[in-house]
C-alpha cells in the first residue's frame, strides 16, 4: 500500500473525540461506547441527574403546593394542569416526582461517599499490611455485614427522632433524611471493604508497586499513586451498584413511614398513597417507576462499568 | 580501595510452616566502583533475593537475618528506614526483569518517572519534565516529548525497558541492580539493551550488579562474576578467569552445560548436564551443598561446610578439593 493510500484511509475514517485521561480509562470509556446496556444505564443516569438539578425549574408546581384541591381536589386523574394527576393529600404527582430526583440522588451519593471512605480505609489498610491487622479489620468488617441492618436503622431512626424532640438539633433542616444517610453509609461499607482489601493484597504484589519502593517510593506515594488509583475501576463499579442499593433502601425505609416527613422523597409518596392505589393509581405508579428507572440505571451502568474495565474480556 | 559495596555474610530467611528456611546463606559479594559483577546460578539459587536485600527489600515474610551491606561508608542493613528510602532509587537504582510490568499502567511514562525526581531532588515539575526527557534521550528514545505524554501500554517491549532503564539512571545512581534485564526480550533487542546498559553504565561512572542465568550475557557484560549455588556464592573471580580457568565444580559444570557454537555435539560428545537438581532449601544437604551433585564429593563433602579461600587475588573459591578450610555442621 502506498502512503497516499494510507493517508487517505487516515483521512476517511471516523475521527472520535476521546476523553483525555489516563490510559486505562480512556480504554474503559470506549469499552462502555460499545456496551449497550451500559449506555442504556448511563442514559438514565444522566436524566435522572439532569431531572434532579433542574426540578425547581422544570416542575410546574411548588412541591409543597396543595391548591389543587381548590379547584379539582385530591386524587384527580391526569389532566392538562396536572399531567399525573394529583394524589391522596392535594399534591401534583409530576411535581412530587420531579423533586424525589435529588432526594434519591443525595441519599445514593451521601450513602456511597461515606461507605466509600470507610470501606477503601479499612479494606486498603487490611490489605495493605496484611497479617494481624487484616484478620482483625476483616473479622470487623464480617462483623458488620451480619447485622440486620434494616431493622437496626428503622429502631435508629426512630429513636433519634425521639430523642432530639427539645434539644437545638430539633430546628436542623433534613435531620432525618441525614441520619438516614450516615445509616446506611455506616452499614454499607463492607462489600468495598472486601472488595479493596482484595484489590490491595493483588497491586502490593505487582512488579510495578515493587519497582516504585526500588526507587525511593514512600508507603503514602505507593499507596495513593501506584495502588489506590489501579483498584478504583472495581471500586466504582461497586460503588455504582451500592448507589442503587442505597436509593432502593431509603425508598424502603420511607414506605414504611421512618422517612424524613419534611422531605419530598419517592418512597414517601408510596408510603402517602398506598392506601388509594385502586382510586388513584398514578399517584403510586409515579414515583413507583422513578424508583425503578433510577436502581435500574446505576446498576445497569454498574454492570456496563465492569465489563468496561475487565481485563479479560478485552477484544 | 574499598569497594563500593560490600556484602559480607548475608543471610535471608523465609519461615516455611514453623521453621525457617535460609533462602540465602551467608552470601560475600563485593562490587568495586565502576565495575560490574555477574551473578549468576540456577533458578532459587538466591541471585535475585540477594539483589533485592542490598535494597533491603526482600518480599515479606522473608526477613534478613544476618550479615552486613557496606555501601558509601555506611551500612544498609543498619541505616533507619527514612534515610534507607532516601537512597533507593538516588544512590541504589533497580531495572526490573519483566518492563511490561514494572511501569504502573495507569500513569504517564513522564508522570512516573517526573515523581522520582520530586522525591530525591525536590526539583520542580518543569525541571523535573526537562531531566526527563533528557535521559529519555539518554536510552536512546527519540521524541522524548511525545513519549512522555504516553502511557505503558502504548510502548513496545524494548522501548518499555529503556524507560525502565531511564528510571533507574534518573538521579545518576552509584550502583544499579539489573534483575535479568533482557530475559523477556526477544534475541535483537536483547543485544541493544545490552549494550545500552554497558554504554550508560560507563557514561556515568556508576556500577552494576547485573543478575543472570545465561552465561552468555555475562561474559559479555561483566568484569567479575559470582557464581550461586543454593543461596550460597561458590566461586567468585574475574570473568575471564571464570571463563578459562574455573575451579569450583559447579562451576565447571554451568560451563560445561552451555551449548557452544566452537564445538560439534555430534559423534561421542553430547551436551553435559548436571546430574540431579536443585536441593530443597527447606531441607539443604549437609555439608557442602554441591556435594549430591559433584563428580569430585568425597566423604568430608557431606560433613563439613566449605569456607572461602581466597586462592588468588581476587579469585575466592569455596571447595574442600580445593583447598578450602571446613568447618562442621
Amino acid at each position: 500500500m502506498s502512503g497516499a493510500d494510507a493517508d487517505q484511509i487516515a483521512a476517511a475514517l471516523p475521527r472520535r473525540r476521546l476523553p483525555r485521561g489516563p490510559g486505562n480509562l480512556r480504554q474503559g470509556w470506549r469499552r462502555l461506547r460499545r456496551n449497550r446496556t451500559g449506555m442504556l444505564g448511563l442514559l438514565l443516569v444522566v436524566l435522572v441527574v439532569v431531572v434532579a438539578v433542574l426540578a425547581p425549574v422544570i416542575a410546574p408546581y411548588a412541591p409543597n403546593d396543595q391548591s389543587a384541591m381548590l379547584h379539582f381536589g385530591a386524587q384527580a386523574p391526569p389532566s392538562g394542569a396536572h399531567w399525573f394527576g394529583t394524589d391522596r393529600s392535594g399534591y401534583d404527582v409530576l411535581t412530587r416526582t420531579l423533586y424525589g430526583a435529588p432526594t434519591a440522588l443525595v441519599v445514593g451519593l451521601g450513602a456511597m461517599l461515606i461507605a466509600s471512605f470507610i470501606g477503601v480505609a479499612v479494606g486498603g489498610i487490611a490489605g495493605y499490611l496484611g497479617g494481624a491487622a487484616d484478620e482483625l479489620l476483616m473479622r470487623g468488617t464480617e462483623f458488620f455485614l451480619v447485622i440486620p441492618v434494616f431493622i437496626v436503622i428503622l429502631a435508629v431512626v426512630r429513636l433519634f427522632g425521639v430523642v432530639v424532640i427539645g434539644t437545638p438539633l430539633e430546628g436542623v433542616p433534613f435531620l432525618n433524611l441525614g441520619a438516614i444517610i450516615v445509616l446506611l453509609g455506616l452499614f454499607g461499607w463492607p462489600p468495598l471493604a472486601r472488595l479493596a482489601r482484595a484489590e490491595f493484597l493483588r497491586l502490593k504484589q505487582m512488579e510495578f508497586v515493587e519497582a516504585a519502593r526500588c526507587i525511593g517510593a514512600r508507603p503514602r506515594d505507593i499507596i495513593f499513586r501506584h495502588i489506590l488509583p489501579n483498584a478504583l475501576p472495581s471500586l466504582v463499579v461497586v460503588a455504582a451498584l451500592g448507589i442503587g442499593g442505597a436509593i432502593l433502601a431509603e425508598a424502603m425505609i420511607s414506605f414504611l413511614g421512618f422517612g424524613d416527613p419534611k422531605t419530598v422523597s419517592w418512597g414517601q409518596s408510596l408510603y402517602f398513597n398506598y392506601q388509594v392505589l385502586k382510586v388513584a393509581p398514578w399517584a403510586v405508579l409515579a414515583p413507583g417507576l422513578a424508583i425503578f428507572l433510577t436502581v435500574l440505571g446505576f446498576n445497569l451502568l454498574a454492570d456496563g462499568l465492569s465489563d468496561a474495565f475487565n481485563p479479560r474480556l478485552k477484544q | 580501595m574499598t569497594p563500593l559495596l560490600d556484602v559480607r555474610g548475608l543471610a535471608v530467611q523465609f519461615p516455611v510452616r514453623g521453621s525457617d528456611v535460609r533462602a540465602i546463606d551467608g552470601v560475600d559479594f563485593a562490587v568495586g566502583r565502576q565495575e560490574t559483577l555477574g551473578l549468576v546460578g540456577e533458578s532459587g539459587s538466591g541471585k535475585t533475593l540477594s539483589s533485592l536485600a542490598v535494597l533491603r527489600l526482600v518480599p515479606p515474610p522473608a526477613r534478613i537475618v544476618a550479615g552486613s551491606v557496606g555501601f558509601e561508608g555506611n551500612d544498609l542493613l543498619r541505616l533507619d528506614a527514612a534515610r534507607m528510602g532516601a537512597l533507593r532509587g538516588r544512590r541504589i537504582a533497580m531495572v526490573f526483569q519483566n518492563p511490561a510490568y514494572s511501569l504502573n499502567p495507569i500513569l504517564s511514562v513522564g508522570a512516573q518517572l517526573g515523581e522520582i525526581l520530586g522525591w530525591h531532588e525536590k526539583l520542580p515539575r518543569r525541571r523535573a519534565a526537562e531531566r526527563v526527557a533528557d535521559m529519555l534521550h539518554l536510552v536512546g528514545i527519540t521524541d522524548a516529548v511525545r513519549r512522555m505524554r504516553q502511557f505503558p501500554h502504548e510502548l513496545s517491549g524494548g522501548m518499555k525497558q529503556r524507560v525502565c532503564i531511564a528510571r533507574a539512571l534518573l538521579c545518576h545512581p552509584a550502583l544499579v541492580l539489573a534483575d535479568e534485564p533482557t530475559t523477556n526480550l526477544d534475541a535483537t533487542i536483547q543485544a541493544q539493551i545490552l549494550e545500552l546498559l554497558q554504554e550508560l553504565k560507563q557514561r556515568l561512572g556508576s556500577s552494576m550488579i547485573l543478575v543472570t542465568h545465561d552465561m552468555g550475557v555475562v561474559a559479555r557484560m561483566a568484569d567479575r562474576i559470582g557464581v550461586m549455588y543454593a543461596g550460597t556464592v561458590c566461586e567468585t573471580a574475574d570473568a575471564a578467569t571464570i571463563f578459562r580457568a574455573p575451579l569450583h565444580p559447579y562451576t565447571r559444570a554451568l560451563l560445561e552445560s552451555m551449548p557452544r557454537a566452537d564445538r560439534s555435539y555430534r559423534g561421542h560428545r553430547v551436551l553435559q548436564v548436571i546430574p540431579g537438581r536443585i536441593p530443597n532449601l527447606a531441607d539443604p544437604p549437609p555439608g557442602c551443598r554441591f556435594h549430591p551433585r559433584c563428580p569430585e564429593a568425597g566423604a568430608d563433602c557431606r560433613r563439613l561446610r566449605p569456607l572461602p579461600l581466597e586462592v588468588a587475588p581476587g579469585h575466592v573459591v569455596s571447595c574442600l578439593r580445593r583447598g578450602s578450610d571446613g568447618v562442621a555442621e
